[in-house]
């Protein structure tokens, strides 16, 4: 049911302009020649090259991304499950374990770092990726879990109950029926995962180690002891990087003349 | 009404599946050809500590160094030279603050890093912790350089465990052409003609010190009547505050968001060469006085690499090329005499301010309390 | 011999188990034992020098009795409450138009929402201070304008602040909101008109009901971090508007005193709690029963 009036698309727009505002500004400065961002002082490329030379960007950037990929995609798995699990059946303790699960948005971050770093430090796990992964998907849990419910909660079980009465099984409705109904919920879940783990920098300060440096972490100490707009250009290639990902996977996964329009 | 047709309703769903799963799996699948491309990319630098990363208490190659201090310290010309020279690669490691730095080295106690550079009282907590080790300051050539007014200080009498890189003050520093009165000491930012217009830092040590300093008191007071007064005499001052920020509070001078401002050295350094006509105020009631220096934890993986570093640090062309990127006074004599000319006046204290100045350490823990509620009161007044 | 729906029953609850078994266990153990230790923690004593004493008292959460702590909470939930407020009215509409696009541009309409995400968010904030800076972006068009002669001097004030808040969480809401109303049975509103009900009256008897679980979540997934985000607060108010957050990261950090911290925390965190549960009272969504 497409929008009857041109009123809710402007609306879009106008918001999504917003949105983009302060990127925008941010990838402008990044061709600012002066250092200090309040100051405009003419137009160069000094700090794109001196951004392809820093190698230590490319090592954290590389780490983020398969940190975020990993994160968010347990996330994604046990989320899921678990919010489908909980859905079918009133599970004991279930209540309980939902407020649980979702405790570690509800706790201020630094704090839950720290305590994060304690815990893991008493359990001997070795700090680096392993204790990230581990932090980074406790917190991408609740989002997926949050989502995936809230969508199942307004689904219309006569769906299955239809499948189940043409003989369907547990596991075949499920994966045919419920999986691809909640399926836009999984992938808003699971994207924003991803979003938070890589643009996560608190929690990761504390459970990363020496070794592991992840992007948001060097962004932040730049943002903390000297802004340059190198780091403006660090932001303005992800942004650009990010387009092009998404231009390319939307190009993909194009409705074709052959399927049917829904 | 009746429940949708099943079989119209069934393939309905199967075509939303299909696209969603199309469109899910494209984005998976160039996130993971993005990630094989840098990981391919990266790959170069082999002996990559990322590689081998689960090693806890660091067993790192014998060719790295474990720096583990603030970002922006170093020029990457330095750094690149220090590569060249000794061969050892080195691997930049971050912290905010001093207690993040101090809580980690705990958690690996005393391993993972193998020099820390960090601000004085947290180095006294730290070798109070057991921490650091005694430095063997034979093997540092160039240890002679350091300039012996930073020594011997409170964190480390003796100067056993460490090697300063670097020395500061809290000044004022106000543009004339925006503030109407001549700033000479602290008691002049109360003045009603800078309402809305002042930046300080964040750092409520050295802010409840400024009021403690006024009342003629010390900065590490354990008198809480007297802290209680400061804090009174603060919040008398919110109205002045426009900015509360520990980072790049310069640039709100440079740009005009502030027209004074209470920053520290490497932030009035940068400011002073922005703007050349802004005045440096050393304030009449006394300044309060910092050292960052350079320490090797405990269990160092790779101590070797920390001393060369050391050395490579201490020679007087690179001190002068590290003060000088960095803006805080040289705490390396051989050093100064490499300044440039201009820089100079900004990375040595003025004559005659040595006597006057006081190191704000670490105080009990009833103050330290008092001090942190009068802070949160002052800066909620200042958002009024 | 059991019946065939007890049979059914069952196997139904031994695959529900198995279900949520990765997520009990991952919760059981990396979320409840760092709680356990935060509570712990809340109760111990500021150790003189660094650390942490073994010593029991409840000192920690008296001393969030005092008026200066009591309003800091105050000032959180009011800041919360106001940017939520905000999310809901600016978020709503937004996932509700953008589910009812077409296919092609509500995937689309999606990535373009969470594209800024994967921007630094600290950057993205920078950005709206060379938005709200004396003579940046706004004061300049603005005055170009003829609106203003002056410097507005927006920046490190609590509008800005709010500004902030609603911009890094808005795309929570607009997400929930739109997952919600994207699977809504349309007919059911086309029902609805036909019964003679007007666009206002069908979307406020059947859209809304509908559609509160995603806006519950979206709720959820807003105010909870709101209450918590302290450096929005730090980078677009100067520091000076105190959240809860700012205070529990000063005192973990320059204080050093770890159990006061875990104390505002765990209050902070029994605060949204409550308000929650109070939340899902009022709205009687309880997602669980929608599934009956």
């Amino acid at each position: 049911m497409k929008n009857r009036t041109v009123l809710p698309n402007i609306y879009l727009i106008v918001i999504l302009c917003l949105f983009y505002l302060p990127i925008i500004l941010v990838i402008l400065y990044s061709f600012n020649v002066s250092r200090i961002s309040s100051v405009w002082e003419g137009f160069t490329l000094d700090w794109y090259r001196e951004l392809l030379r820093d190698r230590s960007m490319f090592e954290a950037l590389r780490n983020s991304l398969i940190l975020a990929a990993l994160s968010s995609a347990a996330a994604g798995v046990v989320g899921t499950l678990g919010a489908t699990g909980m859905a079918r059946r009133r599970m004991r303790g279930g209540k309980a374990m939902e407020y649980l699960s979702t405790l570690p948005i509800m706790i201020p971050e630094i704090i839950l770092g720290l305590v994060l770093l304690v815990f893991f430090s008493a359990l001997g796990l070795p700090f680096g990726m392993v204790t990230l992964v581990i932090a980074h998907t406790i917190f991408c849990i609740p989002y997926v879990y949050l989502m995936v419910k809230a969508r199942l909660a307004g689904l219309d079980k006569s769906y299955v109950e239809a499948a189940r009465d043409l003989g369907a099984s547990e596991m075949r409705a499920f994966y045919d029926i419920t999986l691809p109904l909640t399926a836009p919920a999984i992938v808003s879940g699971v994207l924003l995962s991803f979003a938070m783990s890589f643009d996560d920098v608190i929690i990761s300060v504390f459970v990363t180690g020496a070794n592991t440096n992840t992007l948001p972490i060097k962004i932040y100490s730049q943002l903390k002891t000297g802004v340059t707009p190198k780091t403006n250009a660090l932001c303005a290639v992800i942004f650009l990087v990010t387009v092009f990902l998404g231009g390319l996977s939307a190009w993909i996964a194009r409705p074709r003349k052959k399927d049917i329009n829904i | 009404m009746d429940s949708p047709p099943e079989e119209k309703g069934y393939k309905h769903i199967t075509i939303i599946w299909e696209v969603n799963m199309k469109k899910t799996g494209s984005v998976l699948l160039t996130a993971l050809l993005l990630t094989v491309f840098l990981a391919g990319c990266g790959g170069e630098q082999d002996a990559s500590g990322s590689d081998r990363q689960e090693g806890g208490t660091g067993t790192t190659a014998s060719g790295q160094l474990n720096l583990f201090t603030w970002e922006g310290m170093f020029p990457q010309e330095l750094l690149d030279g220090f590569e060249e020279e000794t061969g050892y690669r080195i691997n930049y490691v971050n912290f905010d603050y001093d207690e993040t730095m101090l809580a980690k080295l705990e958690a690996s106690k005393g391993g993972d890093y193998d020099l820390v550079i960090a601000d004085d009282y947290i180095i006294e907590t730290v070798i109070a912790e057991e921490l650091a080790q005694a430095l063997d300051t034979s093997r540092i050539e160039n240890y002679g350089n350091i300039d012996a007014v930073y020594q011997g200080q409170f964190y480390d009498p003796d100067d056993q465990y460490t090697v300063p890189f670097g020395a500061g003050v809290q000044t004022i520093v106000y543009d004339p052409a925006q503030v109407d009165i001549t700033i000479n000491g602290y008691a002049d930012l109360w003045d009603e003609s800078l309402a809305d217009s002042i930046g300080i830092i964040a750092n409520y040590r050295v802010i409840d010190g400024l009021a403690l300093k006024v009342l003629g008191e010390s900065y590490n007071t354990e008198d809480l009547d007297k802290i209680k007064e400061a804090g009174d005499l603060l919040k008398d001052l919110a109205p002045n505050i426009r900015l509360i920020k520990d980072d790049n509070l310069q640039d709100d001078l440079i740009s005009g968001e502030v027209s004074a401002a209470v920053m520290y050295t490497s932030q009035v350094t940068t400011a002073k060469l922005a703007n050349p006509d802004l005045e440096i105020v050393y304030p009449s009631e006394g300044i309060g006085f910092g050292i960052m220096a350079g320490f090797i934890p405990s269990d160092a993986p790779n101590a070797d690499a920390a001393y060369a570093f050391l050395d490579y640090l201490l020679d007087a062309e690179n001190a002068a090329a590290y003060f000088e990127y960095l803006g805080y006074y040289s705490t390396n004599v051989a050093a100064n005499d490499y300044l440039s000319d201009d820089m100079k006046d900004l990375l040595t204290i003025p004559e005659g301010y040595a006597t006057d100045m006081e190191m704000i350490q670490n105080i009990g823990s009833e103050a330290e309390q008092l001090h942190s509620t009068e802070w949160v009161e002052f800066k909620t007044a200042a958002g009024q | 011999m059991m019946s065939k729906k007890n049979r059914q029953s069952a196997r139904e609850s031994g695959a529900s188990r198995l279900l949520v078994a990765p997520m009990y266990l991952i919760t059981l153990f990396f979320v409840l034992g760092p709680l356990i230790y935060m509570v712990v923690l809340s109760f111990q004593q500021r150790a003189e020098v660094w650390g942490v004493e073994n010593r029991f008292t409840i000192g920690n959460y008296l001393r969030i009795f005092e008026p200066v702590y009591m309003n800091t909470f105050i000032q959180s939930l009011k800041l919360a409450l106001l940017s939520t407020a905000l999310i809901v009215l600016i978020g709503y509409p937004f996932g509700y138009f953008m589910a009812k696009l077409s296919t092609k541009w509500r995937s689309r309409a999606m990535f373009a929402l969470i594209i800024p995400f994967w921007t630094s968010s600290l950057m993205r904030l920078y950005g709206w201070i060379i938005v709200f800076r004396a003579n940046g972006v706004l004061d300049t068009i603005l005055m170009r304008f003829g609106l203003t002669d002056a410097p507005l001097k927006l920046l490190y004030t609590y509008p800005a602040v709010v500004t902030g808040m609603i911009y890094v969480l808005l795309p929570f809401m607009i997400y929930a909101v739109y997952a919600s109303v994207e699977k809504m049975d349309w007919s059911l509103i086309e029902a609805a008109r036909d019964l003679g009900a007007s666009p206002v009256r069908a979307f406020v008897t059947v859209c809304l009901p509908l559609t509160l679980p995603g806006l519950f979540s979206g709720v959820i997934l807003t105010f909870i971090p709101s209450m918590g985000l302290y450096f929005i607060a730090d980078i677009l108010g100067g520091n000076k508007i105190v959240l809860i957050g700012n205070v529990i990261q000063e005192q973990l950090m320059k204080a050093h005193d770890w159990p006061f911290a875990a104390a505002l925390a765990i209050v902070l965190m029994l605060l949204t709690s409550l308000l929650l549960f109070l939340y899902g009272k009022i709205t009687k969504s309880d997602s669980l029963e929608g599934l009956i």
